[in-house]
């Protein structure tokens, strides 16, 4: 078990290590981000000054050493756009995405698995056939373009709800359901087909056989089973709940961590992108050990074995 | 001595006065507050290192300049009136100006010489290592700044330099608080800045939010609107929704061929202006590639005359700007501008055509570098003007880059850029000298675009030297001349500058962006 755990953490740290390099070489050699700071316009001498002031004229190597050793203590430095602190700029803005993913995360759940559980047992019915196309049009429809489609219809045509920003639970409204329905028409295909599945296995007959009620073995017997699969899926949204909302936090001005994102990635500042990009990568690690660990609470096979 | 009856005149006159003031102060907290959602907010607003197009939106309303150009009484803000300063003139190299008594920062701390100067010192702009170094551009010639009393100050420039006054309306004049500014460093200051214009700032949350609040002891007056607060809405359909729905009571940059949709909404208002700046490319001139077809200068003088930009500008922008047919011959310059001088190279495909035929282009493919989305229209009419140059045989590929870094790597032929014009208002300085002459990044950086030549550095010394009109018209007209002899660019359109409000709202929207929320400039009616 020790080993086992071992392993994990050396996985884990290794992948760390293996993100927080890629990014490092990746903005490296993707733009200049003294251009992108000081302007168009600037003469080379200030831009010289600004290289000198940020440090950016130290070779390759010693940036990168001072870089590892900085996200190894947990520091993640200064933004070159506004000279604070990374932590700060980054610790202002995950409430605000938690809150839409959080939200958008268990209305998914919610929909998205009842959702798959009924198209299943209701196989080549005209439920079925309606959730699936309803699920296929869900995850299909780019966020973007559903996120306008709202924005004009609740805002601009119907006066409904706030095109955009923070402040009232009704902000959240559009935003959330946008980001959700991708996720809910994603877990509505998975339980289906983990459903099918399970459902004809010989245990759940042996079980009606029993004198199981029905919707007893849906819950009890099938559910559990299928659920391998749906773990999996709703391990890796969970691990994106961070970052994952880009898109929409962009159409919608929602002020998250993917907006940050955004605009720290188009103003090419570094240390703004590494912070984010290590968060990103700690939280979907973190999904995966959690994801591992419900394996073997789900199936005494798997814990057994390890 | 006052005699009695003088006395009882100037009691009243006190009390009335200090009911104006109690007045004006009820109504100040019943005044309403604005919502204006942007498209961007530049992350530092400190004068300088905060120079950009979305800053200079909001820069005035809690900053003051020392001079202010007025677009109340000419559209073209060649009229001068006193702000910070209230008088200034000139002796030989000396400028002398004297200050605005009884002006407060923000935090409460009167505004004196030291800030002036210290606005202006070389610690700040244009010393060997100056907090903002980018104020070196807007600088040159300076010699010395020195306070010569509690509200004098002196201003020495190398040479007699006409021109002070003028660009103490730009970036440079807005005068920052000296205590604050050296306590907090340049950095911070950009994040919390101080100013003593007639809102300050509560919330600055760069990428997200800037919140001013009304600046009550400002020196001219409480300003009508209790706090605006500039919101980030990246995307123009929430943009457009909110001010339809009155979630917002402004909204800027609103794209061209989204107007017509967005006026036909009751009770929005689109406002145009057009702006002091002009989208461009510079032609590489330099053998850099080794085989670069441009450094012959019938090849650049042939696209030119490929190119009938009036029907470009007539297509993008459905007439509401224009093409300046004559480089640097802009009607902002008031008395330089002249209508009636002749087109060089107008459009003319049979002329382009012959040009090609006398240099020895063989069809080679030339990379014309873009970036991406930065100039409003600018893919649109690249890939037009593609078309047209393929008319005369000329096979250009427009790459579009997501950074300038990326559109500095060489190799290219063309590259994308924009000049503004109103450094010296009035005064075709910056695009034609300080954008183009020897210390000018595109003649100096590594990704430079052309070497002046002895004839264009000559021209431009008696250019900048020249003080009286007529003498500086004359060496302006010979410097632009030189400059279409080697035509290392073209001027493509003067930008447009647009925003909308809901009703209720009186608004005069100024050529350079701003966006002025007090005085003549914006009313509740």
């Amino acid at each position: 078990m020790t080993r086992f755990w071992l392993l994990k953490v050396l996985r884990t740290v290794l992948t760390l290590w293996f993100v927080v390099t890629f990014v490092f070489v990746v903005l490296r050699t993707s733009g200049d981000p003294v251009v992108a700071l000081v302007g168009a316009d600037a003469t080379p001498e200030e831009v010289e000054q600004f290289r000198q002031l940020w440090r950016l004229d130290d070779p390759l190597w010693i940036q990168y050493f001072r870089y590892v050793m900085q996200m190894s203590t947990g520091q993640f430095g200064i933004s070159y756009r506004d000279g604070r602190e990374v932590i700060d700029i980054i610790a202002e803005r995950v409430p605000w995405t938690l809150v839409l993913g959080i939200f958008s995360y268990i209305g998914a759940i919610l929909i998205g698995v009842p959702a798959g559980i009924i198209a299943a047992i209701k196989r080549g019915s005209t439920f079925d056939n309606l959730i699936m196309t309803t699920a296929v049009f869900g995850f299909a429809l780019p966020n973007f373009f559903l996120g306008i489609l709202m924005i004009l219809l609740f805002s601009l045509n119907l006066q409904w709800l706030p095109s955009s920003g923070t402040g009232t639970v009704w902000h959240l409204i559009m935003p959330a359901i946008t980001l959700a329905t991708f996720t809910a028409g994603t877990l509505a295909r998975f339980t289906r087909s983990a459903m099918l599945e399970v459902l004809d296995k010989l245990y759940i007959r042996a079980a009606a056989a029993k004198g199981v009620g029905y919707w007893k073995r849906i819950i009890f017997h099938a559910l559990p089973n299928a659920s391998i699969p749906l773990v999996t899926i709703i391990g890796l949204n969970l691990g994106e709940l961070i970052g994952g909302a880009i898109v929409v936090e962009t159409v919608f001005a929602w002020p998250g961590v993917g907006r940050l994102l955004v605009t720290a990635v188009s103003s090419r500042d570094l240390a703004v992108v590494q912070g984010l990009v290590l968060i990103m990568a700690v939280t979907m690690v973190l999904a995966n050990l959690l994801v591992d660990l419900l394996y073997g609470l789900l199936d005494p096979r798997i814990r057994v074995q390890n | 001595m006052f005699t009695r009856r003088e006395v009882g005149t100037l009691i009243l006159g006190a009390g009335a006065l200090s009911m104006v003031g109690s007045l004006s102060k009820a109504n100040a907290a019943d005044r309403p507050s604005l919502n204006i959602a942007v498209d961007n907010l530049w992350a530092n607003m400190a004068t300088i290192n905060g120079i950009s197009t979305t800053s200079r939106r909001i820069f005035p309303n809690f900053y003051d300049n020392l001079v202010d150009r007025d677009y109340i009484e000419d559209e073209n803000g060649l009229i001068f009136a006193p702000k910070l300063a209230t008088k200034w003139e000139q002796d030989g190299n000396v400028w002398t100006f004297t200050l605005r008594e009884g002006v407060k920062f923000h935090d409460g701390t009167e505004m004196t010489a030291e800030d002036a100067v210290f606005t202006l010192s070389p610690e700040r702009l244009w010393g060997p290592k100056p907090f903002e170094p980018r104020g070196k551009t807007f600088t040159a010639g300076f010699k010395r700044v020195e306070a010569t009393g509690k509200y004098t100050f002196e201003i020495e420039t190398e040479r007699p330099d006409p021109n002070i006054p003028s660009k103490l309306t730009g970036y440079i004049g807005f005068v920052v608080p000296k205590k604050y500014y050296m306590e907090v460093g340049v950095d911070a200051f950009g994040q919390k800045p101080i100013g003593t214009g007639p809102y300050k700032v509560t919330t600055f949350r760069s990428g997200e939010i800037m919140v001013l609040d009304a600046f009550d002891d400002y020196w001219d007056g409480p300003p009508p609107v209790k706090q605006i607060s500039w919101k980030i809405v990246p995307e123009f359909a929430a943009r457009m929704a909110g001010l339809v729905s009155k979630e917002f009571d402004f909204i800027v940059n609103i794209p061209t061929d989204q107007e017509a949709a967005l006026e036909k909404y009751q009770g929005v208002t689109l406002k145009r202006v057009l702006a002091d700046n002009y989208p461009a490319f510079a032609f590489n001139t330099r053998p850099d590639p080794e085989d670069n077809p441009l450094v012959d200068a019938n090849l650049r003088y042939a696209m030119v005359q490929a190119i009938d930009m009036d029907a470009i500008v007539q297509a993008l922008f459905n007439g509401t700007t224009e093409h300046p047919a004559v480089p640097f011959n802009f009607k902002e310059y008031g008395r330089f501008y002249d209508p009636n001088l002749p087109v060089k190279l107008p459009y003319d495909v049979a002329a382009a055509k012959e040009l090609v035929a006398k240099t020895k282009y063989k069809g080679e493919k030339l990379l014309w570098h873009i970036t991406r989305q930065y100039y409003p229209n600018y893919e649109a009419a690249a890939e037009i003007m593609i078309e047209q140059w393929r008319e005369i045989g000329v096979n250009v590929e427009a790459q579009i880059l997501d950074n300038f870094e990326l559109v500095y790597r060489r190799p290219y032929h063309l590259m994308n850029m924009s000049m503004s014009s109103d450094f010296i208002p009035g005064d075709p300085y910056q695009p034609l000298w300080l954008d183009w002459g020897p210390t000018a990044s595109r003649s100096t950086a590594t990704w430079k675009t052309w070497d002046p030549s002895p004839e264009f550095i000559e021209l431009g010394k008696k250019f900048d030297a020249a003080t009286d009109f007529e003498e500086r018209k004359k060496a302006y007209l010979a410097l632009s001349e030189e400059w279409q002899r080697i035509t290392p660019g073209y001027y493509m359109w003067k930008s447009v500058y647009n925003c909308a409000h809901r009703a209720g709202i009186e608004f005069k929207f100024k050529p350079n962006g701003e966006m002025r929320i007090y005085g003549d400039y914006f009313k509740f009616v």
